[in-house]
């Protein structure tokens, strides 16, 4: 421990002064009221103010004293050794990409470096060793006061790529002040083989302490492996003697987490994998992997359209034998596409139905009409076409062009070598370059035997993507819209040439498929300029100012630097990732700088103040005294003492207060009204459904809670399965508001039972309420209604119920006419004049307080059977209109 | 402590129910009077003189003039004289009634009570002074409070129902002086004083020097909480007076509780020996003490009965 303001302990001598004075000075006198004061006028005892402070409460006093006084001269457990050495201090910091996942405790560390040469009173000098954004070269900042720098600190940030060690030694080399030391916050990574050089340079300067040593290790999410079924997500980081695990998360744009594996590290491996198997849907959803954990820059790798999967349909000409082994017209084809992507059969409008990337036709030819247009328009849209050849589609040739045909073919085909012939089969020439094929190596051993050919025309040579050796067309395409038509001249089963036996036709397969994202892959040098970039925890941002664009073909062998920056490049509709664990040497530990005393980076307990709790505790003293003293004066009375207590209570713990608890209609089910402004109609409304659910509560295993009066306009709505809305015949038209509410709630599922209280008997009890209807039910949107009959699930969703009485009977009960499969068939509004709610109302004692007309214990349960039927009805829909029970309902009816 | 005052006709109800339920327990109170005050009520002192009375006094030669109906027929038939010369008027003593008047100290000093009684000294003045008016009343006597302002405070109060009216007045009066007020008293009467009577002596001397000459006799009850006798107190205490008379700190209360007893006891002996000088009695009363005592005392100290038989 020690003192802040030392001089401050000086005080302390006067507390014996102090108790000399406190032993001198009464106590303050009580007040008494006296009659007969002039007898007492004069009288002076003789002993003259005894001293009578009792000696442990001059101890108590003199102890909150010397609190205060102790509390004053700050004192700080736990400070930090001071550093080593004289003059300026080089704070040197790793902030590169491995910093990022404890960064708080480097700044920390940071920190309390600037406070220990505060202390001292030697100034700082800060180099952060990884290049910032605005592509300034690595050097350190000049000496000054620790309050100047400290805000550079503060500012200080990870970088998404790895700290130039070459730099920072340049950098160091160039510090040259006279004496000094250095504080090194490391990240424990070797980077590249600059390190030694690097402390070499540290060790040049004076005595080095070293922050060190991550307590996890640093992990790098590598760019996964696209597999035909699974995303392989890769990790690596420094070997370590334990086994562990490392959790990836594939996320959407929208940053929801849609998979998830668990990939797990050996004891002593620096790389670990686990698949990630998500449907073809969801995965070209996926816009990054994450690596569960503290962010950083390393832990995200953003996945662009070398990731996606695309759906291949495959459609042969005869559907009989397309699959039959080894001849079958999609054999081939199916081996070739299935392990990279996902193949799917069926017709054509099956195919065309779900979303498609590629449509391969095997020798299958399109009739004109709507199957032709259907085709057209989904290439148009960005679809892949890929045709073989065949001897149908040899046959089929017309004289009008096919659209879904890149060229114009020639009527029958051509055989090259055979018995009859002198020429041989054909070999494959090289491909042409800015093509997809471009450096795909030439089968020797394809031979093409036969192929159809195309009429010549003048721009055979673009559309040819790969010819044979004789010049004639082998595969040609032509755009159709913001798709492609692909041909293939050759049949996809080996009758006409050796092609499908061979590796090149599933490379050449899936160069096209790759083809189909829709997007023309840029051209080799084509500049993609950097549109979101990660900082170093990993989110998207801007591009810093350094960052330059970067030519698409060098785009998976650049490494991440401050002129790159891991993130998105390109165009919108293309954008390529360039992600830090692509190109990044394995991380490797890197030893400790020679001769460096180390300190730990992350039990390095923080300077604790010990100036407030002292300070707390010397009040807390006080306040006993102010109590002791009353006792001694025979002023404390429990409401004093209870005052004071709660006052000490409240400062020692103020944050154990417990959060205020407000009701929550949500908590349970429970019924609601309709507040009408009536406080007889609510009364009645409030009594009616307490007897209700009351009555459900008993009947059923429904449980109801105590009714609530709802104000639409301010409750929320959506918790009550069920509203009462008692019509008043004073009833206004409602404002826009509770119009927008009510409407909401019956579009959401929300049933309310609006009873007008003026059926049969009724008209005179409550006269003018169905004008009163008219009139709030404008704006609503009430569906158009019919009579509830004994056919409606409302008659047998508890009870079989053949009408629907209240406190009056006779008029009939409206619900909505049609069928809504939206809200589950469901009536959104229940509109009748039963009175129901006086029906069921029951006062305190338990009584009915409103009598039933024309009468009878029999209308007062069927008004009750009405209202659990309505209840059940609510909380479960059209549950019991399932025609499953119509036979047994049937028979009970029948009986 | 000061209570609030106690306005009205309810609480005056019920003072004079507890006064009379007091005062039951003794027979009516004829007052000792060897001089009554001249009033033309009738009552049952008499005068030594003739007049309006029951009593016999004297057998008067009828003179012309006299009425024939006061005519004492047998004493003129036992002269045996010739009419008119025979003839004896009967005459009768002048009988009259006391008049008793009342006072009662309402002083903010009166109106505090210590923590050890829950009654005020003002309360316990009140009880017994309508206690002692009903007692009177019930004997016949007249009695009167001695209020200053209006003459409706200033009645003279007879018959067995005076009671409510005087407790009313006695409700309405709210003097504050610790001294009562100089108002004309009727000549041999009697005066009654309820207080606590701390006032100097000399102040006091004056006041009973002025009844003397009127000339009126009477009864002074002094009446003190138990904390003013006793000095219950201990420890540092600032005492503060009621009635702007200062304040004192006191260091330690229970060393001077002996010199403050003296001085009470010499303020006592001080008003009693005033009291003899004038012919008043004295008595002292503790609130703490039933008020049936101080009432006995009274009613023993004035009553006619002890002195006449």
């Amino acid at each position: 421990m020690s003192f802040a303001e030392p001089w401050v302990l000086v005080a302390l001598i006067l507390l014996p002064i102090l108790a000399w004075l406190l032993r001198v000075t009464p106590p303050a006198p009580r007040r008494e009221d006296f009659p007969a004061i002039r007898l007492l006028l004069g009288l002076n005892a003789t002993e003259e103010t005894p001293s009578r402070t009792p000696w442990w409460l001059l101890a108590l006093r003199i102890l909150a004293a010397g609190l205060v006084i102790v509390a004053l001269a700050r004192p700080v457990l736990d400070a930090a050794v001071s550093m080593q050495g004289g003059g300026p201090v080089l704070l040197v910091i790793d902030n590169g990409w491995a910093s990022a996942a404890d960064w708080p405790n480097r700044a920390q560390a940071a920190a309390s470096v600037l406070e220990r040469a505060e202390r001292a009173g030697r100034s700082v000098a800060l180099l952060a060793t990884a290049a910032d954004g605005s592509g300034a070269p690595v050097a350190a900042t000049v000496a000054m006061p620790a309050a100047d720098l400290r805000p550079r600190v503060t500012a200080l940030q990870p970088r998404p790529w790895p700290p130039d060690r070459a730099a920072a030694t340049t950098a160091l080399t160039a510090w040259k002040p006279n004496g000094g030391s250095v504080a090194y916050i490391a990240d424990g990574l070797l980077h590249d083989d600059a390190f030694d050089r690097f402390a070499a340079a540290l060790g040049a300067i004076g005595p080095v302490v070293e922050f060190c040593c991550a307590a996890e290790p640093q992990r790098v999410l590598l760019p996964p492996g696209g597999e035909a079924d699974r995303l392989v997500a890769r990790v690596a980081q420094p070997p370590r003697p334990v086994a562990t695990e490392a959790v990836v998360l594939a996320q959407s744009g929208d940053g929801r987490t849609l998979g998830r594996t668990t990939v797990a590290l050996p004891a002593n491996a620096a790389t670990g994998a686990a698949g990630l198997i998500l449907p073809p849907e969801l995965r070209n959803r996926l816009t990054r992997l994450v690596l569960q954990g503290p962010p950083s820059a390393a832990s995200v790798v953003l996945l662009d359209e070398r990731w996606r999967l695309r759906p291949v349909g495959l459609l042969a000409g005869d559907r009989t034998g397309d699959d039959a082994p080894f001849a079958g017209s999609l054999y081939y084809l199916r081996r070739a596409l299935g392990p990279f992507t996902e193949v799917r059969g069926g017709d054509l409008e099956g195919l065309l139905a779900r979303e498609l990337s590629v449509l391969v036709l095997a020798d299958r030819p399109v009739a004109p009409g709507a199957e032709q247009d259907a085709l057209l328009a989904w290439v148009e849209k960005g679809g892949l076409l890929i045709r073989f050849a065949g001897p149908r589609s040899a046959r089929e040739v017309g004289a009008d062009p096919d659209p879904l045909l890149p060229v114009k073919l020639l009527a029958g085909d051509r055989q090259l070598g055979g018995a009859l012939s002198w020429n041989e089969p054909a070999r494959l020439s090289a491909f042409p370059t800015a093509t997809p094929f471009d450096g795909l190596p030439i089968a020797d051993e394809v031979r093409i035997n036969r192929q159809v050919l195309a009429e010549p025309t003048a721009d055979m040579a673009a559309r040819t993507w790969a010819a044979l050796s004789d010049g004639t067309p082998l595969v040609t395409q032509a755009p159709r819209g913001a798709g492609r038509v692909v041909l293939f001249h050759v049949t996809a089963n080996a009758d006409w040439s050796h092609l499908p036996l061979s590796g090149l036709f599933v490379d050449m397969l899936r160069r096209l498929v790759a083809l189909s994202v829709g997007v023309v892959v840029a051209g080799d040098a084509t500049l993609l300029a950097p549109a979101e970039t990660l900082d170093g925890f990993g989110l998207l941002s801007a591009p810093p100012a350094a960052a330059t664009p970067l030519p698409a073909e060098q785009i998976a062998r650049t490494a991440a630097s401050p002129r790159h920056p891991p993130g998105l490049y390109g165009p919108e509709n293309g954008r390529r990732a360039l992600n830090l664990g692509a190109v990044l040497p394995a991380p490797l530990p890197a030893p400790t700088v020679p001769n460096a005393t180390i300190e730990p980076l992350f039990d390095s307990a923080p300077e604790q103040a010990l100036g407030p709790p002292l300070l707390a505790a010397a009040v807390l003293l006080l306040a006993l005294d102010m109590l002791v003293s009353l006792a001694l004066r025979g002023l404390l009375r429990p409401r004093i003492a209870g005052l004071a207590l709660l006052l000490a209570a409240s400062l020692a713990p103020a944050h154990a207060q417990s959060p205020e608890v407000t009701a929550n209609p949500a908590l349970s089910t429970r019924l609601g009204y309709i507040v009408s402004g009536d406080p007889r109609i609510d009364g009645i409304a409030l009594a009616g459904l307490r007897g209700l659910s009351d009555y459900v509560n008993r009947r059923t295993s429904a449980a109801l809670s105590d009714p609530d009066a709802v104000d639409p306009d301010r409750a929320d709505l959506s918790v009550y399965p069920l509203l009462y809305w008692p019509i008043a015949d004073d009833a206004q038209p409602l404002p826009p508001a509770r119009i927008a509410a009510l409407n909401t709630y019956m579009s959401r599922g929300g049933i309310i039972l609006i009873d007008t209280r003026d059926s049969g008997s009724g008209a005179g009890f409550a006269p003018g309420t169905e004008a009163a209807l008219r009139r709030v039910s404008q704006g609503l949107a009430i569906p158009p209604l019919a009579p509830l009959g004994t056919d409606h699930v409302l008659s047998r969703s508890f009870y079989l119920l053949n009408d629907f009485p209240g406190r009056f009977t006779g008029e009939p009960v409206w619900g909505q006419r049609d069928q809504d499969r939206a809200n589950d068939s469901v009536s959104p509004v229940i509109v009748g004049g039963n009175d129901w709610a006086a029906a069921w109302a029951i006062d305190a004692s338990g009584r009915n307080p409103y009598a039933v007309l024309p009468g009878g214990q029999r209308q007062r349960v069927l008004a009750y059977r009405f209202g659990v039927n309505l209840v059940m009805y609510a909380l479960t829909g059209n549950y019991k209109g399932d025609q499953v029970h119509v036979p047994a309902i049937l028979q009970r009816l029948g009986q | 402590m000061a209570e609030p005052v106690r306005p009205g006709p309810l609480a005056s109800r019920a003072d004079t129910a507890r006064a009379e339920a007091i005062g039951a327990r003794l027979p009516p109170l004829l007052l000792a009077a060897d001089r009554v005050a001249a009033t033309v009520a009738q009552g049952v002192h008499g005068r030594r003189r003739v007049g309006q009375g029951d009593s016999f006094w004297q057998f008067c030669r009828f003179v012309t003039g006299d009425s024939l109906q006061r005519i004492d027929w047998r004493q003129s038939a036992k002269s045996g004289r010739t009419p008119p010369d025979g003839w004896f008027v009967r005459e009768t003593e002048w009988e009259a009634a006391q008049t008793v008047c009342l006072w009662r100290d309402g002083s903010a000093s009166m109106r505090w009570h210590s923590r050890a009684v829950a009654e005020d000294k003002r309360d316990r003045a009140n009880l017994l002074l309508l206690a002692l008016a009903s007692l009177l009343l019930r004997g016949g006597e007249r009695v009167r409070l001695i209020a200053d302002g209006n003459a409706q405070a200033t009645r003279a109060i007879e018959g067995r129902f005076g009671l409510e009216r005087l407790a009313g007045d006695l409700a309405a009066d709210q003097g504050d002086t610790s001294m009562p007020p100089d108002v004309s008293l009727p000549r041999h009467g009697a005066v009654v004083l309820f207080g606590d009577f701390l006032s100097p002596l000399d102040d006091i001397r004056a006041l009973i020097g002025r009844f003397a000459a009127v000339p009126v006799t009477g009864y002074m009850l002094q009446i003190l909480d138990p904390a003013e006798t006793l000095l219950p107190y201990r420890g540092r205490i600032r005492f503060r007076g009621l009635e702007q008379d200062g304040d004192t700190l006191i260091p330690r209360v229970e060393t001077i509780r002996d010199a403050y007893a003296d001085r009470l006891k010499a303020q006592q002996d001080g008003l009693a020996a005033i009291c003899a000088a004038a012919g008043f009695g004295f008595g002292v009363h503790r609130t703490d003490h039933p008020p049936e005592t101080a009432l006995l005392s009274l009613y023993t100290a004035l009553g006619a009965t002890a002195s006449r038989r």
